[in-house]
């Protein structure tokens, strides 16, 4: 009896240290994050870098939000902090080259930039990287609607104009960016300059007829992305029509169609009509009756 | 006719003080407004959150009775209009039991609309933003043009029984004697009244009729004219119409009965009577069956998301028990029971009669209420309570009160005034007896 007992402890403890050992194991399985980071200069004004974090469940990409990413330049040194961010919820975290990095930034016409992932519960530690050129795009348009794009890189000091970059030109809308024409994307000539004609004549602009006009160079490996814009006179002043003038089945008190205003009040006049004339017999009636009496 | 047979229709047709019934009857009828009243002054104070009605389901069991009471106003354009024009005599004794529906069913609509508004005051509005354009305003119209109708052809044929009655100085009560000298006194049974009068008759009989087509089909394009699952119909009018004429008849057949029996009035409400209102009910009941098939068979033949989920809800969905309920009540059972000669007979006319009416009110409550529950838009992020809608306490006590309130009319009526014309009895019977 002795013997089952100390049977039954052993295993009880085998049990114990099992579950145990799973419960670490499943503790200590983390997803891998992929961090994809990328430059942007808009305009050659406004530069930025976005980090996108991802990372894979049941063989799909999902975003990964609320990540905190240290943003760095040349390397992830605590004296080369950018400054940090977090992704929201499309996964995106964007941070603004902020003006004290300026000393850094001028030094070279090539830079590398860090991003890095914080660890947490779900993920280790992730870190990626781009390196670019420095580089700006210039636009100007012609009276006949011509649109020319020049790529500039920046050598030592100077400029100089880059052969075969593939850009887009295109117009702003809404929600997406149009194409000034069928031409999907144009590649630099030898003098760094694409020539794009403009083929959407009668599209609608703002108020004044103003389109705003759009270079791209995107996800470029020596460059990041660029872009530029420039307001041009070439759209529609569109014309707003209203209906609130107009006579209209929904349109305000007083505005109904004249149609219906015909029939409405016909019928309303003529039944009430035949109701005021019956009213009109009833005083008849009672006329008949006090000349009876009298 | 002989004239002790004369003076013994005028005795049998004479209206008569209530008795323990009577008395009992209008008690009853008086507690539920009373209660109703206290309802509606809940209502006033604390606003309509004190109805089951939400964002969704904004018109709830107010607007299923509006449409009840507007649907059996319908009967005194069947009974007095039609049926006159049609020169059928046998209805003579039923006129002015429809009228008088007529009349209480199209007040208690105009009653109810503005207690479903929540703010008595905002019918002002309606005068002074109301759109020419929208089928409310229409309703506003037309029920003010038929209640005016309904009143002038209740008055016109009642003009020469007033003169009857203001024989009667020394047995009636004093201040009945006075209404009846205002309302009839000028009346002296002369050729040229009669003459004037009967034009009168025939005239507003032709006016009621397209009015009262208007007054059903105004109300259906309240619906109709919204584009959502179970209303989004082009068959609207008609279905309300041939709804209206059913209700309206069944009603007649209940008051038949119970006039009947509480005045012994069997010489004058025959079984004839019943058996001829029977028919007619069954007619209208299959009329109704066909437009409800229409009315439901086409959309579940598509079946675009929308309908689907109206069209389960009603037949297995939430609001099925109360839609084969409704259906069994106001169309099946009645045919079954009136297609038979025997269920035609007083009683069990009077049981079919009963159950058209019940079944026709909720009937009204499953056209308005479950579409507001079926938007095209999900239903998201909202509290449980705008999902599913049961009347509150307040809505069932302003709602009963207000049936009260129409039966109450019908009640103080028939002891003002003869529930059967006398003189038109009278007439008829001579031209009988001529013929």
């Amino acid at each position: 009896m002795k013997k089952l007992n100390q049977s039954f402890i052993l295993i009880g403890f085998i049990v114990l240290f099992i579950c145990k050992g799973i419960n670490v194991l499943a503790q200590e399985t983390k997803n891998d994050l992929l961090l994809n980071l990328s430059y942007f200069n808009n305009n050659n004004s406004y530069i930025y870098l976005k980090a996108i974090a991802k990372t894979k469940i049941d063989g799909k990409f999902q975003l990964v939000k609320d990540v905190t990413i240290s943003f760095y330049v040349t390397k992830d040194s605590a004296g080369n902090l950018l400054g940090t961010a977090v992704t929201n919820n499309k996964g995106e975290a964007v941070l603004l080259i902020p003006a004290t990095a300026k000393n850094t930034w001028s030094k070279s016409v090539k830079q590398s930039f860090v991003a890095v992932s914080t660890a947490n519960k779900q993920f280790d530690e992730t870190k990626a990287n781009t390196d670019i050129t420095k580089a700006k795009l210039q636009i100007d348009t012609a009276e006949n609607k011509m649109i020319t794009v020049k790529v500039l890189e920046l050598k030592d000091t100077s400029w100089v104009a880059v052969k075969g970059v593939e850009l887009k030109v295109a117009v702003k809308r809404m929600d997406a960016d149009l194409g000034v024409s069928e031409t999907q994307t144009y590649a630099t000539d030898s003098t760094g300059t694409i020539n794009a004609e403009f083929k959407r004549d009668g599209l609608p602009g703002d108020s004044k007829g103003n389109l705003i006009l759009v270079a791209k160079v995107e996800d470029n490996d020596q460059y990041g992305n660029l872009s530029v814009e420039k307001s041009v006179p070439w759209g529609a002043i569109p014309s707003y029509q209203t209906n609130f003038f107009k006579r209209t089945l929904f349109a305000r008190r007083g505005q109904s169609p004249l149609w219906l205003e015909l029939l409405a009040y016909s019928i309303i006049v003529a039944v009430w009509a035949v109701l005021i004339y019956l009213i009109l017999q009833l005083n008849k009636i009672k006329k008949l009756g006090r000349a009876t009496t009298l | 006719m002989e004239n002790s047979a004369k003076q013994k229709v005028i005795e049998d047709l004479l209206p008569q003080k209530f008795g323990k019934q009577g008395k009992i009857w209008v008690g009853i009828l008086i507690f539920f407004c009373v209660i109703g009243l206290i309802a509606y002054i809940r209502q006033l104070s604390k606003g309509l959150q004190v109805t089951a009605m939400r964002d969704y389901a904004s018109w709830g069991i107010y607007i299923s009775n509006f449409v009840f009471f507007v649907a059996i106003s319908l009967v005194g354009s069947l009974i007095t209009a039609v049926l006159r024009l049609t020169d059928v005599h046998w209805s003579t004794p039923l006129t002015r039991i429809a009228e008088i529906i007529a009349v209480s069913a199209i007040t208690f609509a105009s009653i109810i609309i503005i207690v479903d508004m929540g703010r008595p005051d905002r019918f002002y509005n309606l005068f002074i933003h109301g759109r020419l354009q929208s089928p409310i305003v229409w309703d506003v119209i037309v029920i003010t043009t038929y209640f005016f109708i309904s009143l002038l052809l209740l008055y016109f044929p009642l003009l020469p029984d007033l003169q009857i009655m203001l024989h009667f100085k020394e047995t009636t009560h004093k201040g009945l004697y006075k209404l009846y000298h205002f309302l009839g006194s000028f009346w002296k049974n002369t050729a040229g009244q009669i003459r004037i009068s009967d034009k009168a008759i025939t005239i507003l009989s032709i006016t009621i009729i397209p009015v009262a087509f208007a007054i059903h089909t105004v109300t259906s394009w309240l619906f109709a004219t919204t584009y959502r699952p179970g209303w989004d119909s082009t068959n609207f009018g008609a279905y309300f119409i041939s709804g209206a004429f059913l209700v309206g008849a069944g009603a007649v057949l209940v008051a038949m009965y119970v006039f009947r029996q509480h005045y012994k009035l069997e010489k004058y409400i025959t079984e004839d009577h019943f058996d001829k209102m029977g028919k007619i009910v069954v007619m209208l009941a299959l009329l109704y069956l066909y437009f409800n098939v229409n009315e439901f068979l086409v959309p579940a033949f598509k079946m675009k998301k929308p309908e689907e989920e109206h069209l389960r809800g009603l037949f297995t969905g939430e609001f099925a028990p109360v839609f084969w309920f409704a259906v069994s009540m106001a169309m099946f059972a009645p045919i079954l029971i009136l297609i038979f000669k025997k269920g035609r007979k007083p009683l069990p006319a009077f049981i079919a009669g009963l159950m058209v009416v019940i079944g026709s009110w909720f009937k009204r409550y499953l056209i308005v209420t479950p579409t507001l529950l079926h938007p095209f838009l999900p239903m998201q992020d909202v509290p449980a309570s705008y999902r599913h809608y049961f009347p509150t306490w307040e809505e069932w006590a302003i709602t009963i009160g207000s049936l009260a309130g129409a039966l109450l009319i019908i009640t103080f009526f028939a002891r003002i005034f003869p529930i059967i014309p006398i003189q038109e009895t009278i007439t008829e019977t001579e031209q009988h007896e001529k013929a």
